[in-house]
């Protein structure tokens, strides 16, 4: 995971489910194509809940990683 | 939506319970996020926790679960439907018959419910959806 270049970060620590996920699709919808966002989450639902919606959605998972006592996971807008 | 198989979904809302409505607000929200189309039907109790007045006064019935969620101010129902309008394709709508019968007007509710509408419209739009009932 250190050789991806993040362009935005969220950070959604605090933040129960659903908050993480609609956090980072809010700041997906901002960034242009291409671009990697990441979100910082210690909701253990959205763990899992946001990979799943990325591949529904149709964006690629970049990692999903526990540190700590929250999870990074970073996703590439594909559309 | 660019994704063929996107779906549709119909929330009813019939409880003037947090818990429930809360449940239900999330599934709709995340299915918005999702790409589906989504519509509510608030009725019945329901709809008094969609008063405005309801709102402000924290006025809702709710289990430990719902007093937990007020106690740590998570955002509640009409949070995540503002979300999934924000995000998506959402729509709440108001059932004609309960606000006829308590007789309430669309600006006695939040501002998230998009329209009063009678059971025939809303079958009309939840036709071939996914359907939950809280």
């Amino acid at each position: 995971m250190e050789d991806v270049k993040v362009d935005k970060t969220v950070d959604a620590r605090g933040s129960f489910c659903p908050g993480p996920l609609m956090e980072l699709i809010k700041a997906v919808k901002a960034q242009p194509v291409g671009a990697v966002i990441e979100v910082l989450s210690s909701d253990k639902g959205s763990a899992n809940d946001i990979p799943v919606w990325a591949k529904k959605v149709g964006h690629e998972l970049i990692y999903s990683d526990q540190v700590g006592d929250h999870w990074k996971i970073a996703i590439r807008k594909t559309k | 939506m660019e994704n063929q198989h996107a779906q549709k979904m119909s929330v009813i809302l019939i409880s003037p319970d947090l818990e429930k409505l809360h449940a239900g607000a999330l599934v709709g929200s995340v299915a918005a996020a999702a790409g589906m189309e989504v519509n509510l039907f608030v009725t019945m109790g329901a709809l008094q926790s969609f008063l405005k007045t309801a709102v402000a006064n924290k006025n809702f019935t709710r289990g430990s679960i719902g007093q937990t969620m007020l106690d740590k101010e998570v955002p509640l129902f009409y949070n995540l439907l503002q979300d999934g309008k924000d995000i998506g394709e959402l729509s709440v709508y108001a059932c004609a018959m309960a606000m006829d019968l308590m007789e309430w007007e669309k600006g006695d509710l939040l501002e998230i419910v998009d329209d009063v509408i009678g059971i025939t419209a809303f079958l009309n739009m939840s036709q071939n959806s996914q359907v939950i009932v809280m």
